[in-house]
């Protein structure tokens, strides 16, 4: 029996090693499945830093107060106050840089927006799509407040910069533009700009987002995006003020004709998102019903971890 | 060494190269078995007939002729058989067709609109009010949904079939219910005679390979012609391939509407797929990001769908000659006449377009806008094709075939609503080596003063070297750029030739015959205007956004490219064919129009009344 011990013992060895490469084998799956799941945790509606203009105080002009860019009624941008939102504040050098998609508002009310070709291709349109307009807070002159030399709206694709966001955690614009995209590839840019000295922070490349958010959660800041390409809505992580270079898919919409063009967080695991048709032209969507603008609630479930759509 | 050492050192050593091995290949093992699940690239398939062709199915033709007898008796509601039904349903169904809030939307103008009844079940409580929920609670109730074709709306109903009382109506505008068992064996019927179907699966479907996917859930949008009609879309899967066939079948029309390859797995299988979203990406994919090349009666050439300037054809042949370097249409200006004051003190925006304000004589004014044609993605147009080009046979008066001709349709997405349009750019080439530009025109506009003007641009290929001359007796050269008005022309060559193009040497050209209504097409013709210029880089070679004034009815926009001082004698030259045309809205003498109307089973009918202008060439022999 003696001098078969090496024989045993060799193949316990052998059973013992094999064991622990196959557990770690397994756990490794297991650990690169876990991961394939991107999720952001939960979140909560965060008070915002933004204000609305001072010239809207010395205009005598009260609660509520909101911001018109639907450009139906009004070119450019108009505010629209009081009861029912019956009075205008719409002055004729606000449709100087034709029509906006979005608008930040920063800690001492200045209004940065972004543009938007609409309807028609003027000579003016394409050079126009290239800056953020900036509305002063004490004056309420509209400028042009920052030209991007790299983004480049042309006859195939009329869009440039397209949407930014505030923050108030370090004074800086996020913005995107989809100019150099086209039908084969995907070339968007995230940017993100300091206020103070206009400068280019980072330059992310490589998504269309059609409109951006900042959300905070229990696992850390993060910037959701709209696809301008697809159903969905995407995230990146920011970390210190720096965004990642991954942006994870959250969650997908029923319709594949639907693009998410505005997210708010609502709530506790709440956010409301806005769709429209989107495919890199100028076709108005102009249903007398307005069908095609729909409205979703997305709600995020952290005990099953799934988002669940509930159409409004 | 012992043999007991040997053999233990052996174990060790082909153990831990095995779990060596194990450890790497295990991982090139799953890598590769995630690479073996096959990505299906997405494959669209348009269909390439009409609806004319599934209504001899035998349950279409049956479908059909009990709809049309119900119209006929001035019923709606095409009730669903009892086979779908148990004894309450049947009499649920009965108290319902008489029920004038359930049959409120099924009369239009005295007319019955086609309703279908899709459905009669035993009432779920999710869609019962709370007043129904407590008598439901005691008593056998049922609800019933029908479908108003002609609205898009479904209507729901729940019935007290013990008091023989209905409690509820409700409806739902735009929305579409789940089928009945009739409509889905027309369905799969449908797809099952769909040549285009035949043809991907390559072999004839049958019922067995199908099952019947919801591409939409209960009472949500549907996904064709713009979520205005009813479709489902059977699919036949294909296991071995990790792929399913998607056939779309529009129920409103009867007809398949758009079939899709796509994967099986849960990432690649369309949650809800659109016929437009998918004719969208099929022409990008085959019209737009590519030319294609077509050849067919000893003619030769490639065409493409561009930005805004519709459908192009590229390096035309005939016969190993060359034609054509480019012919297309570039632009549709769109001008209605007002009375009065403008009010421009805004923008305005009609159908989603831009309106242009053009004052004119004795207190008229004009309006309107520059309509681009193009690709459905990544453009600036505003009418998108439908369906890809076609290739389709020519024939004369007397039937015969004369040749082929190539022809796009586009389309704002709302037509025949009012203030959008259709239009057809279409390409002739005849067996003589003759070909015409055409441009259609099918209405249906804002209102009935319009004039449209389609711009056509031609780039002749025969030499650099090309002459250009005029008829007005005799033959005239031009020796610089310049425009002619057709309309005001008094004589023809051989009644038919205003123009001639030829090569420097004259042996080589064509005639130019201007449409004056005598193409057997019902045009009242022409009256163009033509220009000629000097072939330069950015003058229309490329994309053009919009050429001049919609309204401006003093100039067509080809005027920015004309310099009396430049020779065109011998130079490469370009003709701008610019007819001009006024639409007609007189019952009876329609003309660019069109309208809808109830037809005889209760759908809605869209008739046309197409305009059709463009100039012949024809080969000086």
């Amino acid at each position: 029996m003696k001098r078969y011990l090496p024989i045993i013992i060799s193949l316990l060895v052998v059973l013992a090693v094999a064991f622990v490469v196959i557990n770690k084998k397994n756990n490794q799956t297991t650990k690169h499945k876990t991961e394939e799941k991107f999720t952001i945790g939960n979140f909560n509606k965060q008070k915002s830093c933004a204000r609305h203009p001072e010239f809207l105080k010395q205009l005598k002009v009260t609660q509520p107060i909101t911001i018109d860019l639907s450009q139906q009624q009004f070119k450019g941008l108009a505010f629209l106050w009081g009861k029912n939102f019956s009075k205008v504040i719409h002055p004729k050098a606000w449709e100087t840089y034709e029509h906006f998609s979005t608008y930040a508002l920063d800690e001492v009310g200045n209004v940065y927006l972004a543009p938007m070709p609409f309807i028609s291709i003027k000579p003016t349109t394409f050079n126009l799509q290239k800056n953020i307009y900036k509305l002063d807070s004490k004056t309420g002159k509209l400028d042009i407040w920052m030209n991007f030399d790299d983004v480049h709206p042309s006859a195939s694709n009329p869009y440039g910069i397209i949407s930014l966001v505030y923050d108030c955690d370090d004074q800086t614009l996020w913005v995107s533009a989809i100019d150099e995209s086209d039908y084969r590839e995907q070339k968007g840019v995230v940017y993100h700009v300091d206020v103070k000295t206009k400068k280019i922070l980072q330059r992310v490349e490589g998504f269309d987002a059609l409109t951006i958010t900042l959300l905070r959660s229990e696992k850390g800041k993060f910037l959701l995006a709209g696809s301008a390409r697809e159903n969905a809505l995407y995230a990146y992580g920011v970390e210190n003020g720096v965004l990642s270079k991954k942006v994870n898919k959250l969650l997908e919409l029923p319709s594949a004709q639907e693009h998410i063009r505005k997210i708010k967080v609502r709530g506790q695991n709440l956010l409301e998102l806005q769709t429209i048709p989107f495919s890199y032209t100028l076709i108005a969507q102009t249903s007398a019903n307005n069908r095609e603008r729909n409205h979703y609630d997305a709600k995020w479930d952290s005990t099953s971890s799934t988002w669940s759509l509930t159409k409004q | 060494m012992s043999n007991e050492i040997k053999i233990s050192i052996g174990i060790l050593s082909i153990g831990l190269v095995a779990l060596a091995a194990y450890w790497f290949m295990g991982e090139e093992g799953d890598s590769k078995k995630v690479s073996t699940h096959k990505r299906v690239e997405e494959q669209i398939i348009l269909p390439q007939y009409s609806a004319k062709r599934y209504s001899n199915i035998p349950e279409v033709k049956e479908y059909l002729k009990d709809l049309s007898a119900v119209i006929k008796s001035g019923q709606a509601v095409l009730p669903l058989d009892a086979s779908e039904l148990d004894s309450n349903g049947v009499l649920a169904q009965k108290i319902l067709l008489k029920d004038k809030a359930f049959l409120k939307d099924t009369i239009r103008n005295g007319k019955p609109l086609h309703n279908d009844m899709m459905r009669i079940r035993p009432a779920i409580v999710s869609v019962l009010s709370a007043s129904s929920k407590t008598i439901c609670k005691t008593h056998k109730c049922y609800q019933a949904e029908k479908y108003n074709y002609v609205t898009n709306t479904t209507t729901r109903a729940v019935v007290d079939t013990d008091n023989k009382k209905v409690l509820e109506v409700t409806n739902h505008a735009g929305m579409q219910p789940d089928i009945s068992l009739r409509l889905t064996h027309i369905a799969q019927a449908i797809a099952l005679n769909a040549p285009e179907v035949a043809k991907e699966l390559d072999r004839t479907p049958r019922r067995q390979d199908m099952s019947m996917s919801n591409v939409r859930g209960a009472l949500q949008g549907s996904p064709c012609q713009n979520s205005e009609h009813l479709c489902v879309a059977p699919t036949f899967s294909d296991h071995k391939n990790e792929q399913a066939l998607w056939a779309i079948v529009d129920l409103t029309e009867m007809t398949l509407a758009a079939a899709k390859w796509a994967g099986l797995g849960k990432t690649t299988t369309p949650a809800c797929i659109s016929e437009r979203s998918l004719q969208n990406r099929y022409i990008m994919k085959n019209f737009c990001e590519k030319d294609t090349h077509l050849e067919k009666n000893g003619w030769k050439l490639d065409y493409r769908l561009t930005g805004s300037d519709g459908l192009e054809i590229i390096n035309v042949e005939f016969k190993g000659q060359k034609v054509l370097s480019t012919a297309k249409i570039v632009d549709w200006h769109v001008a209605y006449e007002g009375k009065g004051e403008a009010d421009t003190s805004g923008d305005v925006v009609m159908a989603g377009r831009q309106v242009e304000f053009v004052k004119g004589d004795e207190g008229k004014f004009f309006f309107g806008y520059n309509d681009a044609m193009g690709c459905p993605m990544f453009s600036t147009s505003v009418v998108l094709p439908f369906n890809g080009p076609l290739v389709k046979e020519l024939y004369d008066k007397d039937k015969k075939k004369v040749g082929f001709y190539l022809t796009q349709d586009f389309r704002n997405p709302k037509w025949p609503m009012a203030c959008n349009y259709r239009y057809e750019n279409r390409f002739e080439f005849f067996d003589d080596g003759s070909f015409r530009v055409v441009g259609v025109n099918k209405g249906r506009g804002c209102g009935e003063n319009a004039i449209y003007r389609p711009v056509m641009r031609m780039d002749m290929a025969f030499s650099d070297k090309e002459n250009f001359y005029k008829y007005d007796g005799s033959w005239k050269k031009w020796l610089t750029e310049q425009s002619d008005f057709q309309k005001d022309a008094k004589v023809y060559d051989k009644d038919k030739y205003l123009y001639k193009i030829t090569d420097e040497n004259g042996k080589r050209g064509y005639y130019i015959e201007p449409n004056r209504g005598q193409f057997h097409d019902d045009s009242r013709g022409d009256n163009a205007t033509l220009f000629i210029t000097k072939f330069k880089e950015g003058e229309g070679d490329k994309d053009l956004l919009t050429l001049g004034s919609c309204c401006n009815l003093e100039e067509d926009g080809v005027e920015r490219y004309l310099s009396a001082n430049e020779s065109i004698d011998g130079k490469n030259i370009v003709l701008w064919y610019v007819p001009r045309i006024k639409n007609d809205a007189r019952a009876g003498h329609e003309y660019c129009w069109a309208d809808t109307v109830i037809d005889s089973n209760g759908n809605i009918e869209v008739r046309t009344f197409p305009c059709i202008v463009g100039p012949k060439f024809v080969p000086i022999k």
